[in-house]
């Protein structure tokens, strides 16, 4: 699903970056080449820990922490000059472990609430843009929820090049459930399968020893996405997030690494409203470490 | 499991075999492709294997339809040196087995996946080809089939391939103990003990090998009517590896695979199984990155 950081204070996070700060100064370290990894495959990874865990304004925890460990594979298959500028594919796994009410302190007595797997074919084209489709099967190993199986389509512009550093980066996603059934293989527990739509922006800015960012994105349902008492509900969410993301040291032998934090705000619909108990605003922090190598 | 649906499971593997072959002579590839395109200190591995059977430790899981085994390991080097140590590395991973008979798709549960095990590896490498491994598994099931299984496992392997060249039998010796919940179900955490060697011969352009094991309980393994037996299973295996390249390429190497493993198991296992021995086939493909 979608990762939002934001910045919550985690002990684990906190010794993770201290073993990583260990390990880049360990002597396997010290013969650094330029690029560790020239090759085609890109592996990226992270953790994440967050107060609240939201998928798409549809709150999916009350208690406890959120945990968030995720890896991808990238895969270069082609690069040109021609109308085709890159084709890539990145399959992966997104993870979410619970120590609250849908997970450790639940009725399953399981911290794993959720795994994702995903694949995802990329085309990049000329002036920045690119179409990517991915089909994601949202599972959860402790039972939290039924199976939830999607297909969706991202169109994305990269600005940078024209724009600089007011450079928006805007996108627009639109993704279908199949294979459902009543309150079955969907997001919303409702009775047909859901067809979501995002559009949203990613304007950021990087320093020499920080990068920020300020995601933008809403959320509506484009078809029964948004489900209440036999209702559709088109708006889900509007989400507004600042992002800090901290390299730690260059790129070594052991690929790039990074701590990352932020606060995201939600300002949910009528659905997602009711989901959150009533509360119709919701303040997410995180905090976690990633790589990319 | 319609046999035409197992057919459609290794068509779909043979294509993504070739569409893998694909990639390797497409233009991304054909730009003056590195020697070594992953010089750095993480290295991937994965792949995914289909067999007709899958037996854990002996222990019978499922026959009943087709069993896939989607796997990734990260391995990191953090040490290499020429004093006593000479290598020291840490291996995390993920492997999975999903089953589309009756402990998968088509049981109660009605959900493929079967199984998801999660490790990690702190291996030593020491000088004459020694190595000792300590990995802490957990073994969960997504489909809910079984309690979640925690263990810590002990492993020292010699490679012998420096002074037996192609006779090198490349024995190990693993020691297993449950922490909490058991394979076997029983009464009690069991302790278990796998002696294994895995001797290979290059033929031609192709890797064979002839993995051997015995799996042993040092307690409590395999529980059954009768007690505690001793004596598991012993498996013998031939395994064909086929490169897909003569030598890395920008998207790693790649194999594919397959071979026949015959298990003959001791009297508990052979219970549940029904039989005294069971031939397992599996075909694969294989990423080292």
């Amino acid at each position: 699903m979608f990762v939002t950081y934001g910045v919550r204070r985690s002990a684990l996070a906190a010794v993770a970056a201290v073993g990583m700060m260990v390990l880049t100064s360990a002597p396997a370290v010290a013969q650094q080449p330029a690029d560790p990894n020239p090759g085609a495959l890109t592996l990226t990874g992270s953790i994440d820990f967050l107060n609240q865990y939201m998928f798409r304004g549809i709150r999916q925890n009350s208690s406890g922490i959120a945990a968030w460990p995720a890896m991808d594979l990238g895969i270069s298959a082609y690069s040109g000059d021609g109308g085709l500028k890159s084709v890539g594919i990145n399959i992966g796994t997104w993870n979410s472990l619970h120590t609250g009410d849908t997970g450790q302190d639940g009725p399953s007595g399981k911290l794993w609430y959720e795994s994702d797997f995903y694949a995802t074919l990329g085309l990049g084209f000329g002036g920045g843009t690119s179409f990517s489709t991915t089909y994601t099967a949202y599972t959860s190993p402790n039972n939290g929820f039924t199976t939830v199986k999607e297909i969706m389509f991202k169109f994305a512009m990269d600005d940078s090049s024209k724009l600089g550093k007011a450079a928006i980066k805007p996108y627009i996603a639109i993704a279908r459930e199949f294979d459902t059934d009543v309150a079955r293989g969907q997001a919303d527990g409702g009775e047909n399968a859901g067809t979501y739509l995002e559009i949203g922006f990613a304007p950021g800015y990087a320093g020499s020893k920080a990068s920020i960012g300020f995601p933008i994105k809403i959320g509506l349902s484009a078809g029964d996405y948004y489900e209440l008492d036999g209702e559709d509900n088109k708006f889900g969410y509007f989400s507004i997030a600042g992002i800090v993301t901290v390299p730690l040291g260059g790129t070594t032998s052991f690929g790039a690494w990074n701590i990352h934090g932020g606060v995201e705000y939600q300002k949910l619909g009528t659905t997602t409203e009711f989901f959150n108990g009533g509360e119709s605003n919701q303040v997410i922090g995180s905090f976690g470490i990633g790589f990319s190598y | 499991m319609p046999l035409r649906r197992q057919i459609r499971y290794v068509i779909a593997l043979v294509v993504v075999a070739a569409v893998w072959a694909g990639v390797e002579v497409s233009p991304a590839s054909a730009q003056a492709a590195p020697s070594d395109p992953n010089p750095g200190n993480l290295t991937i591995t994965g792949g995914l294997d289909v067999a007709n059977a899958y037996l854990f430790r002996g222990i019978p899981q499922d026959d009943t339809g087709v069993v896939m085994w989607p796997f990734g390991d990260l391995g990191i080097a953090l040490h290499s040196g020429d004093g006593a140590i000479k290598s020291l590395a840490v291996n995390v991973g993920l492997w999975n087995s999903l089953h589309t008979g009756a402990a998968g798709s088509d049981g109660p549960s009605g959900k493929l996946w079967y199984e998801s095990d999660f490790y990690a590896t702190l291996g030593f490498g020491f000088g004459g080809g020694t190595s000792v491994g300590v990995t802490y598994t957990a073994y969960t099931s997504p489909n809910g089939s079984f309690n979640t299984v925690r263990e810590v496992s002990f492993k020292v392997a010699f490679d012998d391939s420096r002074p037996l060249g192609r006779l090198a039998s490349k024995p190990y010796v693993i020691v297993a103990r449950e922490l909490e919940g058991q394979a076997d179900g029983g009464a009690a955490e069991g302790t278990y003990l796998e002696l294994g060697a895995a001797p290979g011969f290059p033929v031609g352009g192709l890797m064979v090998t002839v993995p051997l094991r015995a799996g042993l309980s040092l307690g409590d393994y395999y529980e059954g009517v009768a007690g505690d037996e001793r004596f598991g299973f012993f498996s013998a295996a031939g395994i064909l590896t086929v490169p897909l390249s003569s030598g890395p390429t920008r998207v790693g190497s790649w194999n594919i695979h397959g071979g026949v493993e015959y298990v003959r198991l001791g009297d508990r296992n052979a219970d549940i199984l029904g039989d005294t021995s069971k031939v397992i086939g599996s075909i694969g493909i294989g990423l080292s990155y």
